[in-house]
């Protein structure tokens, strides 16, 4: 019994170790972006010898938001982030809620369709979907054929539109929605409350887990787009975030401190929501077992 | 009045149209028509500028002819395999560790967990400057040891290998999440059955424990091979897809072809390429999970 113990505790050890480690290790970046945005140009160009800053120089964040007009990068992305994650949320739960609820022809068919689009990835169709953006008819100067105009590139909605139908939001939602019990629905029939209503009074405030899963990982997914923003946008006043950044990389070369102060101002509030509701986090991504 | 209902309940709800019209009308118009349109542009020469005109299998028969092409097959290929299977085993190993009921492991999970939330233009940002020839960390810690300093990324045989190390640190956390969440679904009972047989840790994980978590393997395993088939923005952004093509990708190709060439016939041709690559890869999937589920 005494040697069991023994062994025990050295297992845990051994486990303890090896497990801190792997988290040194993949911390290791991140700590140097933010020791590299607290130090001077001259400590960087000191390497090892100068691992830590002598002052933090947060003067650094300062001068970073400065180079570049950065409070439009963010309104850009706060408004892309924001649309993409509320009218995401509806159109797929209401899609959710008439296939786990209701019954009409064509059904499974529908929803089958929706599925094999889950399989598509949006890089390999990037582009006829910007052909669609910018043939979209009748707005950006487009005719009726979508000819003549530029469509929705430049736009916000050129980012948006492309995002929000999620085939898996709609299939999680549906799952979610058929675990609640039936008589619910019949009762509230009997009350006189339209599918609508019955929708809206019942579905929506039962759904708020369900709701807040998929909006938190839409948010991070939007607020993280690279590919279509790059794509839609070729006017710099309508970078996003991540685009400023690569942006930044290109016209301040070698400062390095400034670079990982903008890195860490950008990711900022993905790290909040991340630490704050990680256990939705988490939940979300090993439920749902997909990143976008 | 019951009666009614009932019938009610029977029939069609007409309004449910109106509740899926708003997503599949996004849905055919961003997904379904370009899935078609991608493949009927492959036959044209559309440039963006003039009207498309029909020639076959033109782009095609240019796209064998096509050296960075070929290369950005090769270097998608090497960079799914050498990225998915370090990620899928380390992030087992790791998981395995993190499900013992001997260690508290929360902040650990959520630090190694946090790459994979990142944007990946962050964090590329993070490791151009790691990889930097003069201020890069790891030229530090190569001087440390007297060994010459190296340019990471313009180096033709380094630059791929870094964008892989890159993926593999990124890409763990995610793994090991749905590793343990699969870890946790297997029921307690298998393990004691098997600690009572005087089964050893080792022989338990080959016999019990990778075989029960096959589904969660097989999930990680063909959602991994579509996502590094479509490797492209850490591409664009570190590396542009050089030094000499080394690392440039079938997504990057598509989109210099594209984006900056307007050769968007030609480009919806490597798009098709692509397609069919991941139709084969969901099919064998789909094949082995029905064999083994028979």
């Amino acid at each position: 019994m005494k040697s069991y113990r023994l062994h025990q505790t050295w297992s845990r050890v051994w486990m303890k170790t090896i497990f801190i480690l792997v988290s040194v290790i993949v911390v290791f970046p991140f700590i140097i972006m933010v020791l590299t945005a607290l130090k001077s140009n001259q400590e960087i160009s000191q390497g090892l010898s100068a691992f830590f800053p002598e002052t933090p120089l947060f003067s650094n964040f300062v001068t970073a938001m400065q180079k570049g007009n950065w409070g439009r990068y963010f309104i850009n992305t706060i408004m892309i982030t924001g649309f993409a994650v509320i009218i995401s949320l509806v159109i797929n739960s209401l899609a959710g809620y008439a296939f786990a609820r209701m019954r009409f022809a064509g059904k499974t068919i529908l929803f089958y369709c929706a599925m094999v689009g889950m399989m598509l990835p949006m890089q390999v169709i990037m582009i006829p979907v910007f052909l669609q953006i910018k043939e979209l008819p009748l707005v950006g100067g487009n005719d009726f054929f979508g000819n003549g105009g530029i469509g929705l590139v430049n736009n916000y909605a050129g980012v948006i539109l492309p995002l929000i139908a999620h085939p898996f939001g709609v299939f999680l939602c549906r799952q979610f929605f058929m675990g609640f019990p039936k008589e619910l629905d019949e009762a509230a029939k009997i009350d006189g409350c339209s599918p609508l209503q019955i929708y809206l009074k019942l579905y929506i405030p039962m759904g708020i887990p369900i709701f807040a899963t998929l909006g938190l990982l839409k948010f991070v997914d939007t607020w993280n787009q690279y590919t279509w923003p790059l794509l839609v946008f070729n006017d710099p006043e309508m970078n996003t975030v991540q685009l400023a950044l690569n942006a930044f990389k290109g016209e301040n070369v070698t400062e390095w401190n400034y670079l990982m102060a903008a890195t860490i101002v950008i990711i900022l509030p993905i790290l909040v929501l991340f630490v704050c509701l990680q256990r939705y986090f988490v939940q979300g991504i090993a439920t749902t077992g997909m990143k976008d | 009045m019951k009666r009614k209902l009932k019938l009610g309940s029977l029939g069609y709800d007409k309004v449910a149209y109106l509740f899926i019209l708003p997503f599949f009308l996004i849905f055919t118009y961003f997904y379904f028509i370009p899935a078609f349109q991608v493949i009927l542009d492959s036959f044209t020469d559309y440039d963006l500028f003039t009207t498309r005109n029909y020639i076959g299998l033109e782009n095609y028969r240019s796209l064998l002819e096509d050296d960075k092409f070929l290369q950005s097959m090769i270097n998608t290929f090497i960079y799914t395999i050498f990225t998915l299977i370090p990620t899928l085993v380390l992030g087992l190993l790791i998981a395995a560790l993190a499900n013992s009921t001997l260690i508290k492991t929360k902040i650990c999970r959520t630090l190694i967990f946090m790459p994979h939330v990142v944007s990946m233009v962050a964090v590329s940002m993070i490791w151009i400057f790691l990889y930097d020839s003069t201020n890069g960390i790891f030229n530090a810690i190569l001087q440390l040891f007297g060994l010459p300093k190296s340019d990471f990324l313009m180096d033709p045989n380094l630059a791929l290998p870094c964008l892989i190390i890159m993926g593999i640190w990124k890409g763990i956390g995610y793994n090991m999440v749905i590793f343990l969440s699969g870890l946790k679904s297997i029921p307690e009972h298998y393990y004691e059955a098997a600690k009572l047989d005087g089964s050893s840790a080792v022989n338990t994980f080959f016999k019990i424990t990778l075989p029960l978590l096959s589904p969660t393997t097989s999930f990680l395993l063909i959602t991994g091979l579509i996502g590094s088939f479509n490797v492209f923005e850490q591409v664009n952004i570190m590396t542009n897809g050089g030094p000499l093509y080394r690392t440039t990708t079938i997504v990057h190709q598509i989109y210099i072809n594209g984006f900056s060439q307007y050769k968007l016939g030609y480009a919806s041709a490597m798009s098709v390429v692509l397609l069919i690559i991941i139709i084969i890869i969901t099919v064998i999937n789909f094949k082995l999970t029905q064999e083994k589920g028979a």
